[in-house]
């Protein structure tokens, strides 16, 4: 593996998470010599997250394999702090259970298949600029290799380092963090084996709680930002919550997953000369839901494109690397943008709150996009609308 | 700020937070540099198992 050190390469993409290899993957393809750096031992692990993913065939190609999906998710439903279920089904909310392990590993085996060279156990821990490029000092076993790219792609996940390295504003505040604790368990019993739950409340402040059958376990796990208590004790609290009565009496678990998700909405900048930020790193994931994977895939295919488009050009400034920018800002700006205002209404809610917005809504809906919902629920319930009266 | 390997999880949440470079994840190890730490506490706020201290 040394030996990939001793190149240089078009794009030097780091972090092997989703973003990264779908990044890379398009690089490739457009006929850019690409390299991507991984700085744990094993692509895939530890996994930081509850393993939802939509649908990626249609729009990306890559079709649900038996090696990493675990479980169909057909909807949600949405538990109020009172009781009150909602029944979400179809569209955005239909998806996988994968496992992020064998999902990531397959992401980076689809990259390499199409020429991406892949280093692993080798952490980025500087970046020079020199003229029009960078030179990327990496890690690998205890020794220092200085790698040279044209454009390096930071996708470096949560930690946000390399676009920080790189004079991009990429890290995040604590209040941007939402603090998630989960535990894997077998011997679950679903309320429904193809849905997902979703618990709002004290329970979890200004967070969720949820869970995810996964086949023959489930993914339990909450997410909770700023709070007095930490997400391990919220979320040991929930396994003995009586809302869960009977349905754990038999579940043992077999991993315990935490990490950071990034709501805070997308940075200001993703983009500088030779550099790209993409994924959580550059804040593209939903505020609400913190789900992440779908918008690294998007926005990843998108920097790829435009790195591999800007080697072929021979430019590979700011200027050039822009339309990345403008293009998944097209795509995506405004629905985080909107979701991150509804989050900070949201987020203020009391029990109280929540199960008048909840009473408010039918039982079974059709969509999950946020405006609309408030939307429906403030022309039921018009004492609703103070709080979005500026929204909607 | 110290960190108790026993407590943690190693999701690097800390590091996304952290302004001065002062929080490393290496594997499943955080190492801090005391040197640029400025105990701001940022850190230790996002950490989802406790496992930061002053």
């Amino acid at each position: 593996m040394i030996k990939l050190f001793n190149e240089e390469y078009d794009v030097i993409v780091v972090g092997a998470g989703p973003g990264g290899s779908i990044s890379s993957y398009y690089a490739s393809k457009n006929g850019a010599k690409t390299l991507l750096v991984e700085k744990s031992q094993e692509i895939g692990a530890p996994v930081r997250c509850a393993e939802a993913v939509p649908d990626l065939s249609e729009e990306f190609g890559i079709n649900p394999h038996p090696s990493y999906i675990r479980n169909k998710i057909e909807g949600g439903i949405l538990v109020a702090p009172n009781g009150k279920k909602i029944t979400v089904k179809g569209g955005k909310t239909q998806g996988y259970i994968v496992d992020r392990k064998v999902f990531d590993k397959y992401l980076a085996i689809r990259s390499a298949n199409v020429g991406t060279k892949i280093a692993v156990k080798s952490r980025v821990v500087g970046l020079e600029h020199d003229g029009n490029k960078y030179t990327v000092i990496i890690n690998h076993l205890g020794n220092l290799y200085y790698v040279k790219a044209k454009i390096v792609i930071a996708a470096d996940g949560v930690e946000s380092s390399i676009g920080e390295m790189a004079g991009l504003k990429c890290k995040k505040k604590p209040t941007e963090i939402c603090s998630c604790a989960e535990y894997e368990m077998t011997n679950v019993k679903y309320l429904d084996k193809n849905m997902m739950e979703f618990y709002f409340g004290d329970i979890c402040p200004k967070g969720y709680t949820w869970i995810f059958p996964k086949g023959d376990t489930a993914n339990i796990g909450l997410g909770i930002i700023d709070s007095k208590k930490k997400a391990i004790d919220y979320l040991n609290e929930f396994l003995e919550n009586p809302l869960l009565e009977g349905r754990l009496d038999n579940a043992v678990p077999v991993e315990f997953k935490c990490g950071g998700a990034p709501v805070g909405g997308p940075i200001k900048k993703t983009v500088g000369d030779n550099i790209m930020v993409v994924g959580d790193a550059a804040g593209q994931i939903s505020p609400i839901s913190g789900g992440g994977i779908y918008f690294s895939i998007s926005c990843g295919s998108i920097a790829g494109t435009v790195a591999g488009e800007a080697i072929k050009q021979g430019d590979y400034s700011e200027d050039f690397l822009i339309n990345y920018e403008k293009q998944w800002k097209d795509k995506w700006y405004k629905l985080l943008k909107t979701e991150l205002k509804y989050k900070k209404i949201l987020q203020q809610f009391s029990e109280k709150e929540l199960n008048a917005l909840a009473d408010a809504m039918d039982d079974n809906l059709e969509e999950l996009e946020v405006s609309s919902l408030v939307y429906k629920a403030v022309k039921k319930a018009p004492s609703l609308l103070r709080y979005f009266k500026d929204l909607l | 700020m110290n960190v108790n390997i026993e407590k943690c999880g190693y999701c690097g949440a800390c590091v996304g937070v952290c302004n001065y470079f002062a929080i490393e994840l290496i594997e499943n190890k955080i190492k801090i540099y005391d040197d640029k730490c400025i105990n701001c506490k940022s850190c230790l706020i996002v950490c989802p198992l406790n496992a930061l201290y002053l």
